[in-house]
């Protein structure tokens, strides 16, 4: 590219993205089909960018109803959503003023998920829906979203929506999880049924000992494993999630770099 | 096949299995081949390894039984099979289901313990799901250490022509009837009506900000940049004020109701339930015969292993030598003719075994020379034996009295090889 023409192209950019221009019929048509394509190549990256990332994090947890329990899967999945939400959503508000980084996060991860689990999981290894049915956190994200709507504060928004973030993920999940917590006696043992589902459809290289679940020790307080569970992941949401916003406005002060070489 | 051993694990299992498929492709897939010679031959003696019947149709039984002694020589890199062992079934995923198993009548729906030196009995009941044709494989997946397979048998699986649906019945302890093909998915509070409403809502809220605005992404971008940090809140207005806060407000609600209606429908819920059982083992029946191994060497172009031992026959019966089994191979000695071989069974070579003395008679002590030889150990990869780190080998070796009874016993040591 020449030098000449560097310039020019710029200048025409600068003159384009002119406030004045928001009055221009034909700008406003222009800026609508390039909106259109930014959802579409943003939403690409999210989807992309969240399923990799679940898959590393939170993979098992997600995959099988006899991983999701009381204490571990509540922690993992929203500090593996919540950092990824954090990154994005600082450039996103402070650019655009658009709280919707965690509602479009969750919703595509929930779509993909199915659209995985469907594919790979029963068409491809004949595992029943019932058994790896992925979880849902778009309740979550749409708290996340609407606290950041209401109270226009990035700082707010993440001491009350990535505290809700945190603690609800078990309540949110718990209208279509209970009845695979529902009491089994087989062999003369207890068991529930996804743990009995996880015994009978067999996974050849997922052996039960590798389950990273709650085991029973002396500092579980009996059946309050759950409330405790979601105050610390809701404490642990805050922290995460202002400390990957953080990381957010990092990345988004890197364009000066940008800039400087421009 | 392969699928078996590249299930959806995690990062660990996922990188390894690429990177296992990657190197070796097919080779690897069933496990027989996939350790190192030492490894295979030191670890578990997988024996009388049986699966009947081998031809059923999708909702038949299927039962699959067999033994296996965990070596005293026992790599010592290696996690041991001590710590933390779940008895697995070999198959292409959920391909068959897995009503039952047991070690030593002990039910094994959880994980265990195996001390070594000792004998295991075990029994896996499956119900055939999905027809095809599979390799069943027993296996043991050891914690930290991977998974020990067993040899193969080939079962062919049938479509049932009655072409009604698969179903999975069980009873819980409220005493409901449930089939957990499909249980929790569908009607009124399933996993489809929970997730469709989830996705409406996010769905839902997405299209308020992306489809209802006259300016999206570039104007906004614009005004911002215009209006400066200070004044850019102004740009939501009063409507997307009250569009939050009713999503806010219906998702919470959502959130409780769910949960509260969940608890109501469904009062009595467990945690998922965990912890290592117990299995008593066995001791191995022992015989009369005392062997202390003098030394083994693995001859390469011969694809021979040659075991020089002192045996002692303590007893009052003539004993014969009649089988030496190392990485579920079945080295047989033909002169013996003993042994029961089961259908479809694999790895057995019928006549590899030679031995120097037909008969060690009551209190004879004997030097014996054993050659172990077969095309079977270039076919299994067990000729990787000398480029071993630990070159050493262990085995079991099964010899009959006069009555014909069967009494086994491993050996092993270091093994030497030979070049010409
Ligand atoms: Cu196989």
């Amino acid at each position: 590219m020449s030098e000449v023409q560097a310039i020019t192209e710029k200048e025409a950019k600068a003159r384009a993205l002119d406030i004045k221009s928001l009055d221009n019929p034909k700008a406003m048509k222009l800026y609508r089909r390039f909106d259109g394509i930014l959802i579409l190549v943003l939403f690409a990256f999210i989807t992309l960018g969240i399923q990799i990332q679940f898959t590393l994090t939170a993979g098992d947890w997600d995959y099988w109803i006899d991983w999701r329990d009381r204490r571990w899967w509540p922690l993992v999945s929203p500090f593996t959503l919540l950092l990824f939400i954090g990154a994005f959503t600082y450039g996103i508000w402070t650019r655009l003023r658009l709280p919707i980084i965690a509602t479009a996060v969750t919703t595509l991860l929930c779509l993909v998920s199915w659209l995985s689990r469907y594919l790979n999981f029963y068409e491809f290894t004949h595992f029943p829906m019932s058994f790896t049915f992925p979880s849902t956190y778009i309740g979550l994200g749409i708290l996340l979203d609407c606290t950041l709507a209401m109270t226009r504060s990035l700082v707010v928004s993440a001491m009350i929506g990535g505290g809700l973030f945190g603690a609800l993920v078990y309540p949110l999940n718990w209208s279509f999880m209970a009845p695979y917590k529902v009491p089994v006696e087989f062999n003369g043992t207890l068991m529930s049924v996804a743990d009995l589902m996880g015994y009978e459809y067999i996974r050849t290289t997922t052996p039960e000992y590798l389950r990273i679940i709650e085991e029973s020790t002396l500092r579980t307080f009996g059946g309050s494993v759950t409330p405790l569970t979601a105050v610390f992941a809701g404490l642990c949401g805050i922290v995460i999630y202002a400390i990957f916003l953080y990381v957010g406005s990092w990345i988004n002060g890197l364009d000066k770099y940008a800039k400087r070489i421009v | 096949m392969k699928r078996m051993l590249c299930g959806k694990v995690g990062v660990n299992s996922l990188l390894a299995s690429i990177v296992l498929l990657l190197l070796a492709g097919d080779a690897l897939a069933h496990g027989e081949r996939a350790q190192l010679a030492s490894m295979r031959m030191r670890t578990v003696h997988w024996f009388d390894t049986q699966v009947t019947p081998l031809n059923v149709k999708v909702g038949d039984v299927v039962t699959v039984t067999g033994k296996f002694v965990t070596s005293v020589w026992w790599p010592k890199h290696m996690p041991s099979i001590e710590e933390t062992v779940y008895l697995n079934i070999g198959v292409p995923g959920p391909t068959f289901l897995r009503l039952h198993s047991e070690v030593n009548g002990v039910p094994m729906m959880r994980s265990t313990a195996f001390p070594l030196g000792k004998v295991y009995e075990y029994t896996t009941v499956l119900r055939a799901r999905i027809a095809g044709r599979y390799h069943v494989h027993p296996l043991l997946n050891v914690m930290d250490a991977g998974s020990l397979v067993a040899k193969g048998t080939w079962l062919e699986v049938a479509d049932n022509e009655s072409g009604e649906p698969f179903v999975n019945e069980v009873t819980t302890l409220p005493g409901d009837t449930i089939d957990l093909e499909t249980y929790g998915l569908h009607g009124v509070g399933g996993v489809y009506f929970w997730h469709v409403l989830w996705i409406m809502m996010g769905v839902g809220y997405l299209v308020y900000w992306l489809a209802t605005k006259k300016e999206l992404f570039i104007p906004r971008f614009i005004r911002i940049r215009e209006m400066g940090d200070d004044r850019a809140n102004e740009l939501l207005t009063k409507r997307d004020f009250i569009a939050s806060s009713i999503f806010f407000t219906l998702t919470l609600a959502l959130i409780l109701g769910g949960y509260l209606w969940a608890e109501n429908k469904y009062p009595i819920t467990i945690p998922l339930q965990t912890g290592l059982v117990d299995v008593e083992p066995i001791e191995i029946p022992s015989g009369d015969l005392e062997v202390v191994v003098d030394h083994a060497t693995y001859e390469l172009a011969g694809r021979s292993l040659t075991m020089r031992v002192n045996m002692t026959n303590h007893g009052d019966s003539p004993i014969r030598i009649g089988e030496f089994l190392t990485a579920n191979i079945r080295f047989v000695n033909a002169e013996v003719n003993e042994g029961e071989f089961y259908e479809g069974e694999e790895m057995v070579s019928m006549d590899g075994l030679t031995v120097s003395v037909d008969y060690i008679s009551p209190g004879q002590s004997v030097d014996v020379e054993l050659v172990a030889s077969d095309a079977l150990w270039e076919k299994f990869r067990m000729t990787g034996l000398i480029h071993d780190p630990d070159s050493r080998f262990a085995g079991l070796i099964f010899y009959y009295d006069d009555a014909g009874t069967r009494y086994y016993q491993e050996v092993g040591g270091s093994v030497l090889p030979e070049f010409f």
